[in-house]
């Protein structure tokens, strides 16, 4: 961690106090969390954790792949629940009562299988996918001066509707590395609300720097986090596991 | 790569001596860390909206903008709300939508354009880009008022803005605008005069080259209102504004005053234009069905022509020329070209809009004083809309009941009183009316909780109500024998006394005092206003259409409030400027207001705060905004006004209407200005505004509750907010900032016992939010975390770990929550869940350990519990309950233990019969036993909804854990005898099982193969399965 800051603060030094442009800012960020050729070549992540919700603290193991495979895994009472599965086109989950798995509507499941090409990072090579990003000034969120970087992705399907997706990252500017992202939900009870995800607790993981922690605010107000314990990238990873269990 | 995963987962007390406070130069964020509004509405009576426009081809999107409430977006028809506007001016004068990028491209004009008294200002016209996630200024931030906005549909970088421009003085910056770069240049188009302002824009939506502009030639002051004038007139270009012709053909000659303009988007050259000229005989509707070349008059109804100021407004439906809307008192509509009018269905009075649906013109909605309102059969019956708190408060004190009461008066929709805290949720029903009218100032007898006293405008009525029979009497004062009419504010003063229950206070010119709840009064002063003849001549108030509503009275006391340290100074503020004391309780006044230096003369001192620390002192806030001053006065003098120094800087930008002193901290200042809610921790050498959770809304009042800490804001736009429990900012001095962690003290937290059943919140109706009920954590940090673990964990005094949080890492000031629930026991795995499983034992009170792990350090300090006050259990009630709890929790996880080691068995049996098959003609019958046995101790079958299986041992003890632990008095008899039952079955299960154990192993060691080994019951809980 030391070196980072060490880095940070040289490259601050040198920087005189000319406008930054969002690929400037974007560079940083790869430069001080593991380079872009490493993110690059990265072929999955495994991380587990725990998610502390409303004083509940639940297991929880979230699986990504380069192919754009997906999984969130959590225990409850000892009982594996797929809270969340994308098998490259098709999202699943595991039904409370029954237990059994159900599939995702068409509708998520497209949007979800347009953003595939996130992975690792949706702004790593983010012309080549397609999407915009833009510089917006500078905003002060948790008490510190961000640079406001606004993303846009591909329209997304809402209620049948097409909808432009944006969302906006805050990068520290003293690091580069973003600290807030915000959106607005597009459906269900709380459209229209605007939700926070809160970074810190970056650490090192074979080389790469993940934020560890992760708080999602919902309209200012602190709904779950995420505390990671452990990261692995490039593990074996059983492509099986992200299908829907037909049958089940 | 982070942000996709969520996706997934849905005082230090500085002595009261007088000492020079070291300055605090922390601003903003940086200081208020995640300390946050709290919003509580009411919407149920709503408040005034000014304009409401829809999306072009989608129906179910509809966006409103309130007069002093900001714009709130609907995605399901007005179903539900949420604000989209909430980091800018909260006065909207005009909103438009792209009719070409609807979905991205919003246009906010700031500024109310319905000009009444209590109107206040806009700064300027924003756009949005993103569908109104984010908004950027664009310019036109002097013109105060924008009345309409109009975007080529052709060409729609190429937009008009109608600027009303400044309303209490002259100015150039009116007129109609024009941008044809998207709003990054602008340029006036049209402009008659520093007095004329253009009200309304409109294109020919057909060909929006010919556009047409009303200009208005108007002027408010604080006593008078005058609409009209011969510089008013209605324009018409047909080169997109180059030049201009006057379009009065038909039109009466003479003053005119404010005019509406619509254009029948069906068939563009029908026109419509309501006239307000100085003849009832010539004021009224005209048509024209020539693009304007002619006009006739078609009527001059009482809802055509009532207050041109505040109703100017005709929306045509956009599929019959024929059918159009008018504002108006009731409003009204027209179904035969304007002919003839009836009156729309019963609904709140003052409509300032109509939407029809671009669909279905049986569909619409209706923007009024009281919120907005929607209608399935075009217009005769109208339902509210009840998810927009956007109530304009105009005042609001508070009671000592637990949990206390908000009461407050709000414009145009009587006085209220509702709770600060309700199962589930503030709720519109926990409101209830208390006054009629427009309501003003509303006090609690601070003795008699059934007595509340109200007001409505001018005083013309002064009500005294027992809220519990329901009995209301008039109390207001009467001019005595030979003596001049009363003289009341729009907005009277009233007010109650901090030593004597009985003592009511109002302020006409004179101040009068009751001693008997408003029985008798006593006239204590002589007139202690300017009594400025000029400024007294309301009759003749309203330019061609006569106004005279009371609301420009003037010379009147505006403000008044008793030293809380002694009953004989009195404090008394007049709208017309002037500041005075008496020390005698009324027998001497000494006006003090010429001795304050840098204050313009007469400018209107809003509000008197004798200080609480020290009866010599005294805070004076003045609004000059009625003078067309916008800047903020606040000063305090030390002497009884012999001298005043300011406490306001340059942090504050607009005019301030209200400021209070901390209950405890003096150098704690909280202040109400036009555009939110600023804090001074070091006596007002540097302000902050508070944006948490918190628009810059126009803040009219505050109140401090003593036992609670609670700020309470009457927003004059966003109802009743409130920043629960200030006393973080109390202990924020020199010191702690330079700390990199500092904890603040705490009081301890009450672990609450009622816990009552909820029903409501349904949605379409706003539920405000209540308090916290849990234990806060409040620390300052001085930089940002980022980098690193950083965590924070809870322990007992026994230095159990009890809880493992996650701290806020903000730079200010975090609040970290603590449910004080221990964590869930472990469960024994069935085929489905256990819901008693999910319960957690409330810890029990006490103090416990908090240390905060940043990095390689650590920081501590005590967080304490306290057992609620209002309890019917004892100290050894709860004692019971808390060990009955525990003792059910062990047994849960040693059954959950025990149910593994059965399980274990069987998969290890299953190996050792598969790899050695003579093995397994002597365990097979064991493993039917053990399934038998697991069968009674766990659920095996069935689903968590409908089929539910029995319920086995597992179950059980849970439920009755879960029972036990959900309340926090003595377990009943009933309950402990269950317990022993349970500890007996939970004893021979686990017996039962040993013996498996046993009996396997002894076959095993028989046969000579290896033993089954098990794991240890440590090494079960560590695990995550």
């Amino acid at each position: 961690m030391k070196r980072m800051k060490l880095v940070a603060a040289l490259l601050l030094m040198t920087l005189s106090v000319q406008a930054q442009t969002a690929d400037e800012i974007l560079d940083k960020y790869f430069e001080n969390t593991g380079g872009r050729e490493k993110w690059a070549s990265l072929k999955s992540v495994k991380m587990s954790g725990k998610v502390k919700v409303q004083g509940m603290e639940i297991p929880v193991e979230i699986v990504q792949t380069a192919e754009g495979l997906q999984k969130v895994t959590i225990n409850f009472q000892g009982k594996e629940i797929t809270q969340m599965a994308f098998d490259g086109n098709e999202g699943w989950s595991t039904n409370f009562m029954t237990q059994k798995a159900e599939k995702m509507d068409a509708e998520a499941s497209a949007n979800m299988k347009q953003e595939t090409s996130d992975f690792p990072d949706a702004f790593l090579n983010y012309k080549e996918k397609g999407y915009a990003v833009a510089l917006e000034g500078k905003e002060t969120v948790e008490g510190t001066e961000t640079f406001k970087v606004k993303l846009t992705k591909k329209p997304v399907k809402v209620e049948g509707k097409e909808e432009e997706n944006v969302s906006y990252y805050f990068f520290d500017t003293e690091n580069y590395v973003p600290i807030m992202t915000r959106s607005t939900l597009k459906s269900g009870q709380m459209k229209g609300a605007s939700v926070e995800n809160v970074m810190s607790d970056y650490q090192d993981a074979d080389g790469f720097m993940f934020p560890y922690s992760l708080t999602t605010k919902y309209n200012g107000q602190t709904g779950e986090s995420i505390q990671i314990e452990k990261v692995e990238t490039n593990g074996t990873i059983d492509a099986k596991s992200f299908a829907f269990p037909e049958g089940n | 790569m982070m942000k996709k995963f969520t996706f997934f987962l849905a005082v230090l007390l500085p002595g009261l001596l007088a000492h020079a406070q070291e300055a605090i130069p922390l601003k903003g964020d940086e200081l208020f860390g995640s300390l946050r509004a709290r919003h509580i509405g009411p919407a149920l009576m709503s408040g005034r909206i000014s304009d409401i426009e829809g999306h072009p081809t989608d129906a179910r999107i509809v966006y409103i903008g309130a007069a002093g409430g900001g714009v709130w977006k609907t995605v399901d028809g007005g179903v539900t709300f949420k604000p989209i506007f909430d980091k800018h001016n909260q006065s909207i004068g005009s909103l438009a939508i792209d009719p070409t990028r609807p979905d991205q491209v919003l246009w906010v004009g700031t500024g109310e354009c319905w000009t009444r008294n209590s109107v206040t200002i806009g700064d300027g016209l924003f756009k949005s880009t993103d569908g109104g996630q984010s908004w950027n200024r664009m310019g036109l931030e002097k013109t105060e008022r924008i009345a309409s906005i109009q975007v080529n549909p052709k060409s729609p970088d190429i937009v008009y803005a109608a600027a009303m421009g400044p309303l209490w003085g002259p100015g150039a910056d009116r007129g109609l605008y024009k941008t044809t770069d998207g709003g990054k240049t602008w340029e006036k188009i049209l402009y008659i005069d520093e007095n004329t302002g253009c009200s309304e824009v409109t294109l020919d939506p057909q060909n929006p080259e010919i556009v047409y502009a009303a200009m208005w030639e108007h002027r408010r002051t604080a006593y008078s209102f005058s609409s009209g004038g011969e510089k008013s007139g209605l324009f018409k270009s047909t080169d997109g504004g180059k030049t201009w012709n006057k379009i009065h053909t038909g039109f009466p000659t003479g003053q005119l005053g404010r005019i509406a303009l619509a254009v029948a988007p069906s068939q563009p050259n029908r026109l419509y234009a309501v006239i307000e000229s100085d003849k009832d005989a010539t004021k009224g509707l005209y048509r024209s069905d020539n693009a304007g070349e002619s006009w006739e008059r078609t009527n001059g109804d009482f809802e055509l022509t009532v207050r041109p100021f505040y109703f100017s407004r005709i929306v045509v439906d956009p599929r019959n020329p024929d059918v159009l809307c008018k504002a108006g008192l009731s409003g009204s509509i027209s179904r035969d070209g304007g002919k003839t009018f009836k009156a729309l269905g019963n609904m709140h009075a003052d409509i300032h809009d109509i939407w029809f649906d671009i669909k279905d013109s049986d569909r619409m909605y209706v923007a009024t004083d009281g919120g907005l309102y929607r209608s399935w059969n075009g217009g005769s019956v109208l339902e509210m809309v009840k998810n927009l708190p956007i109530s304009q408060f105009y005042q609001v004190s508070l009671d000592n009941a637990t949990p206390y009461k908000i009461y407050g008066g709000l414009q145009d929709n009587g006085s209220w009183y509702g709770p600060s805290e309700s199962p589930g949720g503030i709720e519109n029903r926990d409101w209830f009316s208390v006054g009629a009218g427009d309501g003003f100032r509303v006090y609690r007898h601070p003795t008699q909780a059934n007595i509340i006293y109200s007001e409505m405008q001018g005083a013309e009525y002064i009500w005294r109500y027992d809220t519990e029979l329901k009995q209301m009497k008039i109390i207001k004062p009467y001019p005595e024998a030979n003596e001049p009419k009363l003289r009341f504010n729009w907005n009277a003063a009233l007010n109650i006394s901090p030593h004597k229950p009985d003592r009511l206070y109002v302020g006409s010119q004179f101040l009068h005092r009751s001693e008997d709840r408003g029985e008798t009064w006593t006239k204590i002063s002589p007139d202690l206003t300017t009594n400025d003849p000029a400024k007294q001549m309301q009759q003749n108030s309203g330019g061609l259409s006569m106004d005279n509503s009371g609301a420009e009275n003037h010379c009147t006391i505006f403000s008044v409030n008793e030293s809380p340290l002694d009953e004989n100074i009195i404090w008394v503020g007049t709208d017309d400027g002037n500041v005075q004391v008496t020390t005698d309780g009324g027998k001497t006044w000494t006006n003090v207001v010429g001795a304050i230096e840098g204050l313009p003369k007469n400018t209107w001192a809003y509000q008197v705060e004798p200080s609480r620390f020290d009866k010599n002192s005294c805070y004076v806030v003045f609004d000059g905004h009625a003078q067309n001053d916008m800047k903020p006065y606040v000063f305090k003098t030390t002497d009884l006004g012999k001298s005043w120094k300011s406490v306001v800087t340059s942090d504050v930008k607009t005019f301030v209407r209200h400021i209070k002193e901390d209950v405890e901290n003096p150098d704690l200042l909280f202040l109400g200005t036009e555009m939110g809610l600023y804090i001074t921790v070091d006596g007002g050498q540097n302000w902050s505004q508070f944006t948490n959770n918190m628009p810059p809304v126009a803040v009219h009042y505050l109140a401090i509750h003593p036992a609670t800490n609670d700020l309470v804001m009457a927003t004059h736009g966003r109802g009743i907010l409130i920043l629960d429990d200030v006393s973080p900012l109390r202990q924020v001095t020199k010191e702690v900032i330079a700390k990199d962690v500092h904890f603040f003290e705490r009081k301890p937290t009450i672990v609450r016992e009622d816990s009552p059943f909820v029903e409501g919140g349904d949605t379409g109706e706003f539920v405000g939010e209540n308090p916290t009920r849990v234990a806060q954590i409040i620390y300052y940090l001085k930089s940002r975390h980022t980098f690193g673990k950083m965590n924070m964990e809870i322990f007992d005094k026994d230095g159990k770990r009890v809880a493992d949080m996650v701290p806020g890492k903000a730079k200010g000031i975090n609040i970290v929550t603590w449910n004080y629930q221990y964590k869930m026991p472990k469960i024994a795995k069935g085929k489905t869940f256990s819901s008693g499983g999910f319960a957690t034992p409330t810890l029990p009170a006490g103090t416990y350990k908090v240390v905060l792990t940043k990095g390689a350090k650590t920081y501590e300090s005590t967080v304490a519990l306290a057992s609620d006050p209002r309890s019917l259990y004892t100290a050894e009630d709860r004692a019971l309950q808390y060990s009955t709890t525990m003792k059910l929790y062990n047994m849960t996880e040693q059954l959950a233990y025990v149910v593994d080691r059965a399980d274990a068995l069987r998969d290890s049996i299953s190996t050792k019969i598969k790899t050695n098959s003579k093995l397994g003609k002597g365990l097979e019958p064991v493993q039917k036993q053990l399934l038998a046995l697991k069968e009674k101790m766990v659920v095996t079958t069935g689903d968590n909804y409908v089929s539910t299986a029995e319920p086995q041992l597992r179950e059980k003890i849970a439920d009755l854990y879960s029972e036990v632990s959900g309340y926090l008095g003595r377990p009943t008899n009933a309950q402990l005898d269950r317990l022993t039952g349970l500890e007996k079955e939970l004893e021979n299960a686990e017996k039962a099982v040993g013996e498996v154990v046993e009996k396997v192993n002894g076959q095993l060691k028989k046969s000579k193969a290896p033993v089954v080994s098990l794991r240890s019951q440590e090494e079960f809980m560590k695990s995550d399965s």
